[in-house]
């Protein structure tokens, strides 16, 4: 097995102890350090996969994030440029009167996993927020907006509203909680939805080509 | 017309009941037990009997532990015991009067002397945590979690001798929401490997000392729990959520557990509410889990509704159902 294999097995495995040395190891090997961190985000890409099937739970997932995240701390140095994603900014929050973010967590967790530079405003978001951290951040590709009570759900078509009317340009929101669906989401005007952490990765790679 | 409880047991039994029970109609909660739990008013904030720091917001339907850098009290789970101290469970005698004389006042024709207890093992870890360490740390420090379950086990094994010898409760409603609406938080695998066996001793405990029926609560999808339920020793699992798939469950398993909920309380519970809704609701949960190993209910943990008169128009609306359906 190539180090490279080794690296996506172990970040896949959740191994996050072993996976900095084993990243080291790829280097000190002449990988090039962008092949590398392809291969981490194509581990997470697989673990996502599971997630949405059912074959792994939250911790296989938090896990899995937790082991790139320490590969990427030994990489960061060696990328090109300033080490920004290539993918773009994702702006994350849950929005105004919800206090919920497990849920908005692992979806932050996946969409940076996947190669997007985040930039979480937590909970309880105002809808105007949104839109200042879009203006206040370079290279803004998504804005996850999530809520998971039905009473919130006037402050999510709220969000996407505002963002929408904002004239800013050049990104798509998304939009996921345990009451929004397909449905609502295109009621409301989001460019897109995510039943799961692992979808909303997809998704955001998807909408932010 | 059989009585409150003669109805449930049949329902519980598969025999002939001839209505509905009504949501949480046969527990009579006894909330004036001696508790060591502190809870916030809404609007306030609290530091609870573990040093947990519990916040509930104005507008807000509950509270929420705080997890920030500042407040949370466990950092990392190898030094649990550090920082973990299980609150006082023994209270004096006089302090259970009330609840006694509550207890012996309840109509014991239709209704269970109740005791509730919340948050369970699995909440607790996290509130002590945070839900990301704490799920982690199954895997990564499997031994440490181990023994802070053990640890909590032996709490709310104390606190059970203290219900059982001076409430003598008849059901024990628990709380734990073990999964989201869509999948459990852990893998089966895991679940039993780190709750069967302390839910196991709980459970067994209280059937042991006099408890006819455990009540379970958790809102959330736990099909695939539902063998690890039965073997707890869990008689209702309330909060079923319609992403389980009830029917099939109550086919398979409802000789042993009776599911108690089929109606998602966002769907029905919100400032919009309506009749029809709620009716609409519950007759489609009636119809599609039938009359018997299932009583009709909104998943919420306990019998109110989030906004005024949604609870009472659920048990009209089941009234209306047993009209259509005995």
């Amino acid at each position: 097995m190539s180090k490279i294999e080794e690296v996506k097995a172990k970040v896949e495995a959740g191994k996050s102890k072993l996976v900095p040395g084993l990243v080291q190891e790829a280097l000190d090997a002449g990988n090039n350090p962008q092949d590398i961190l392809d291969a981490m985000v194509e581990s997470m890409g697989v673990v996502g996969e599971k997630f949405s099937t059912g074959e792994i739970f939250v911790p296989e997932m938090l896990i899995a994030a937790k082991a790139m995240s320490k590969g990427v701390d030994v990489l960061k140095p060696h990328l090109a440029g300033d080490g920004a994603s290539k993918l773009g900014t994702c702006i994350i929050g849950t929005v105004a009167g919800d206090l919920h973010d497990i849920g908005k967590n692992l979806v932050s967790l996946m969409i940076e996993s996947a190669g997007f530079d985040m930039v979480d405003l937590g909970v309880d978001v105002p809808a105007d927020t949104f839109v200042q951290a879009i203006k206040d951040n370079d290279n803004v590709k998504i804005v996850a907006c999530s809520g998971l009570l039905t009473s919130t759900m006037p402050a999510l078509k709220e969000a996407v509203a505002t963002i929408k009317a904002s004239g800013l340009t050049g990104f798509k929101v998304i939009v996921g909680g345990a009451p929004v669906t397909p449905e609502y989401a295109v009621e409301i005007g989001a460019d897109g939805f995510a039943p799961d952490a692992g979808t909303a990765a997809v998704k955001a790679k998807e909408l932010a080509v | 017309m059989l009585t409150g409880k003669e109805n449930l047991k049949e329902v519980l039994t598969g025999g002939n009941p001839d209505r509905f029970v009504k949501q949480f109609e046969f527990m009579q909660m006894i909330m004036s037990v001696p508790s060591c739990r502190i809870k916030p008013e809404i609007g306030g904030e609290v530091v609870n009997e573990w040093g947990v720091t519990i916040r509930w917001p104005e507008g807000q339907l509950g509270s929420f532990p705080v997890h920030d850098a500042d407040h949370i009290l466990l950092k990392d789970i190898t030094e649990w015991k550090e920082y973990v101290k299980a609150p006082n469970v023994v209270f004096p005698a006089a302090d259970w009067e009330k609840a006694i004389a509550d207890a012996k006042a309840v109509d014991h024709d239709n209704k269970y002397v109740t005791a509730f207890i919340a948050p369970g093992l699995f909440e607790l870890t996290h509130y002590l945590m945070g839900m990301e360490t704490a799920l982690m740390s199954f895997y990564e420090e499997p031994e440490a979690m181990a023994e802070l379950i053990d640890y909590l086990t032996e709490f709310e094994l104390a606190y059970a001798k203290e219900l059982v010898t001076h409430l003598h409760p008849e059901i024990i409603f628990h709380h734990d929401d073990w999964g989201s609406q869509i999948s459990t938080f852990l893998s089966p695998a895991m679940f039993e490997e780190f709750f069967l066996p302390a839910y196991k001793k709980i459970y067994g405990f209280y059937k042991d000392n006099g408890v006819e029926l455990i009540v379970h609560h958790s809102d959330s999808y736990a099909a695939t729990l539902v063998p690890n339920m039965i073997e707890m020793g869990i008689d209702i699992w309330q909060g079923v959520m319609t992403t389980n798939d009830i029917p099939k469950m109550i086919k398979e398993y409802g000789e042993q557990i009776t599911f108690m909920g089929g109606v998602h309380s966002g769907i029905i519970d919100h400032p919009d509410w309506t009749k029809e809704q709620v009716e609409e609701e519950f007759a489609r949960a009636c119809r599609e889990n039938g009359k018997l190993y299932f009583i009709p209910g909104a998943c919420q943990g306990m019998g109110v509704s989030s906004f005024p008169g949604v609870y009472e128009a659920s048990d009209e609306a089941i009234d209306k159902m047993t009209k259509e359906m005995f």
